[in-house]
């Protein structure tokens, strides 16, 4: 009744891209407007980490208290894993990433042109027309290096291409319980919106939506948050201690969901998608806010506690699990916060951590039954 | 206004507290040194007014409520509106340092990471939240906010922070959002963006406030930030002469006016006065370090709980530390105030503070500085609590020393917690480096 949808890898995707002349955007986490990049016939790869990389590159550019995202991010360019690329865009969610843009750009200087991209922290009208604004300097600069200059059209059909993706994207995400997926082969799937083409990752997205439903996975239903599940193998870790993730609010998944946009200007809809998406730290929205959707979430999807799954050193989590936590508690939800850092394998302490916690939901709720 | 409060406050800050204040200022005159004088000048007359000074704004804080409006600001922000519109201002940075100065703020860090706040966290923040949980602190009481305001021109943490205090508080809380700057010059779509939160915050600090913004009286506050921040780099640009008349350390305690007192009479007056002062020293021939053979930069937040150490273990060696990126900043952007075309002008001033520019505008500051200075080395305090100053300080550090053949010591420790100072370590490294200068 499980099944694996084959996916095709990032190097079997960006081997192909080329193959058909396009070229390649290496981007750092978390939002960006993936339209304009394919508007220009470029891919855009995501590069969050990645895990298991040698840091000693890195390592002579950042101090030991800079998270492993951005650690590795620069350790991985410095090894030419980023060789492939064309471009290389840094978007600006926290003062890590800040810095990387800066020290690329400064210090680094690698081959390829390096393109920041300041995320407002609101949801102002400000905000909107600024995000606008940022987007179509990006657009300028991009048409630059790659002497393309999409029109206005293009650039909806572009965006109308990842809207579609981004709706299938948010319809797995609401089906996922039904699916006939484990965890580990879900996240593989919804992953890999990080580096398919839209309209490839549509494709793959309704064969899985299309599947026959499969009855709804048992498992001690919980609730994902933090920034990103690596290793992976967490989450196969997670079923196999009993444990479900039925709903998510990681940050390479659940917080961009983006809703589609109404402007009929291009970059006016780029930005107020990116804007209009869930609740996100780096984006300013407030605690409380944050709080009602995870709330929503548990409500909406059964889920009985909260893994908070974070990466060592990342100052937008930690400034707000302390109330998270709280409120989660006062609501029935219990939650637990594991820190990991991308280059650790998956710890057998941390198997702990979430095997104690999973027998501890599983009393709670066995209790509330009795 | 409750009159009750009224009267309160005027007994407590313009009677009862100056009173009190202007005998501790009295006895701290007549009070010996407490820096080793073998090697440091005596303190500056000054100083007993400084603390005086801060002490009363302090004071003024803590019967704020139920008489002015109180605004909780960070230290970059455009503070020049809430003056204008009569808010009192407290700076949780500053209150932090006073805390990390007193060597307090691990005490109270400690209650905000019993409530959950992790260690990895800011520890100006951690100290504040602290502060907020447990009600602990060495200025008295902490007047609660009606108003909260953030700008990301020094960090993104502020944002994280500030939506902490919001949920705290149940205070609105006002963003000014500054684009960061990696290339010379700022967008004009950024500056522009800027500009049109500053416009649109009024609105919203009018309504807290009960009041309209005068825009005469913004004029007057611009022009008194303008003049302050100018009398500071007047009095850093000094420093160039040979004897430093003052040195970084004294620096540290002498900005605490121009950081929280910013668009206040008095803080002119003040800097005017100390000014004044570094010119006599300069007249007599008085450095900070008696023996001068050195000169160094300072990169970074100080080191709030060991300034005595740092001050006289340098000065032991004859090295003085003259300049300062960070203490810089408060006076470095006091050309781009422009009193007759404000709002653009405060978009301007406050999108392009050093730590809101990129990695490599740091390295040519820094460079700047070491030949106006002329400066043997550098001292780079890789702050664990402050990461947009600190990333890139190993690229800036390998440049000095590669492009300018100056020594460059990078020293991990944190601004406020005193937990990740190791003293042996630094002490080690310190004696390597001051051998490097020669």
């Amino acid at each position: 009744m499980e099944s694996t949808p084959i996916i095709p890898s990032r190097t079997e995707t960006i081997r192909a891209w080329r193959e058909h002349g396009g070229g390649i955007a290496a981007v750092l986490p978390i939002h960006y407007p993936r339209a304009l990049l394919r508007a220009f016939g470029l891919l855009p790869v995501e590069v969050w980490g990645p895990p298991q990389v040698d840091p000693a590159p890195g390592a002579a550019h950042l101090q030991p208290y800079v998270c492993s995202i951005v650690g590795n991010a620069l350790s991985f360019l410095l090894k030419d894993g980023l060789a492939v690329a064309d471009v290389i865009i840094v978007p600006h969610a926290c003062d890590s990433l800040q810095g990387l843009g800066s020290l690329l750009l400064d210090f680094v200087r690698p081959r390829q042109p390096v393109f920041p991209l300041y995320l407002p922290r609101g949801r102002r009208e400000s905000d909107r027309q600024f995000l606008a604004d940022e987007c179509r300097a990006l657009y300028g600069k991009l048409a630059a290096v790659t002497g393309r200059a999409p029109s206005e059209e293009e650039l909806m059909e572009s965006i109308r291409r990842e809207e579609e993706a981004d709706g299938l994207l948010t319809e797995l995400h609401r089906r996922r319980r039904a699916l006939p997926l484990t965890d580990l082969a879900f996240y593989r799937l919804v992953r890999a919106r990080e580096y398919l083409p839209a309209e490839e990752f549509s494709a793959l997205a309704r064969a899985a939506l299309d599947a026959p439903p499969a009855d709804p996975r048992a498992g001690i239903p919980i609730l994902l948050s933090g920034i990103l599940p690596e290793p992976m193998a967490l989450l196969d870790a997670i079923n196999e201690m009993g444990g479900t993730v039925v709903a998510d609010d990681l940050a390479c998944c659940g917080r961009r969901l983006y809703p589609p946009g109404t402007s009929n200007d291009p970059f006016r809809r780029m930005a107020e998608r990116i804007l209009n998406g869930p609740p996100d730290p780096t984006r300013g929205s407030p605690i409380a806010e944050r709080f009602r959707h995870l709330v929503g979430m548990a409500r909406e999807t059964g889920a009985r506690g909260v893994i908070f799954y974070d990466v060592k050193f990342c100052e937008p989590e930690l400034f707000d699990l302390p109330l998270l936590r709280r409120g989660l508690q006062e609501a029935g939800l219990p939650s637990v916060h594991i820190e990991v850092d991308l280059n650790d394998p998956l710890s057998g302490q941390t198997l702990t951590r979430i095997e104690a916690f999973l027998e501890m939901v599983a009393g709670q709720t066995e209790e509330a039954r009795r | 206004m409750n009159p009750v409060n009224a009267l309160r406050y005027h007994w407590n800050v313009n009677v009862l507290g100056p009173a009190a204040l202007r005998l501790q200022r009295w006895q701290a005159e007549r009070r010996p040194a407490r820096w080793d004088t073998r090697y440091l000048a005596p303190p500056l007359r000054i100083a007993p007014r400084t603390k005086e000074l801060v002490a009363r704004h302090w004071l003024a804080g803590r019967y704020a409520n139920g008489y002015r409006k109180v605004a909780w600001v960070t230290s970059g922000a455009p503070v020049e509106l809430l003056k204008a519109l009569d808010f009192y201002v407290l700076y949780p940075e500053n209150h932090a340092a006073i805390c990390g100065t007193a060597r307090l703020a691990v005490d109270i860090a400690s209650e905000a990471e019993s409530a959950g706040y992790s260690r990895d966290l800011c520890s100006y923040a951690r100290t504040d939240i602290g502060a907020v949980l447990s009600g602990k602190t060495p200025v008295g009481r902490l007047p609660k906010p009606d108003l909260l305001f953030a700008c990301t021109n020094i960090c993104q943490t502020v944002l994280f922070w500030y939506r902490v205090l919001a949920e705290y508080f149940g205070a609105p809380l006002v963003l000014i959002d500054t684009p960061f700057v990696y290339t010379e010059e700022a967008a004009g779509h950024a500056v522009r963006y800027v500009r049109r939160q500053l416009e649109e915050a009024v609105p919203v600090l009018e309504r807290i406030a009960g009041k309209r913004l005068d825009e005469r009286k913004l004029q007057e506050v611009g022009l008194l930030s303008k003049r302050a921040s100018e009398l500071w780099l007047e009095i850093l640009q000094r420093c160039r002469h040979r004897p430093a008349p003052i040195s970084v350390f004294d620096q540290f305690i002498q900005m605490a006016p121009i950081v929280e007192m910013r668009g206040d009479a008095v803080t002119v007056d003040f800097y005017a006065a100390l000014l004044k002062e570094v010119d006599e020293r300069i007249a007599a021939g008085v450095g900070a370090v008696k023996n001068e053979r050195k000169r160094v930069l300072w990169d970074n937040l100080p080191i709030w709980y060991r300034l005595r150490y740092l001050a006289e273990f340098l000065a032991q060696h004859g090295v003085a530390v003259v300049a300062s990126t960070y203490t810089n900043a408060w006076g470095e952007l006091a050309p781009l105030i422009d009193p007759d075309d404000l709002w653009e002008s405060m978009a301007r001033t406050y999108i392009y503070p050093i730590l809101n520019r990129g990695t490599g505008h740091k390295l040519r500051t820094m460079r700047q500085m070491v030949e106006e200075y002329q400066l043997d080395g550098a001292i780079l305090h890789s702050d664990r609590s402050c990461k947009p100053y600190s990333i890139g300080q190993m690229d800036q550090r390998d440049r000095l020393i590669r492009e300018l053949g100056v020594p460059a010591l990078l020293l991990e420790a944190d601004h406020n917690d005193y937990r990740v100072f190791a003293e042996e370590q630094v002490a080690t490294r310190l004696a390597a480096f001051v051998e490097m200068l020669g």
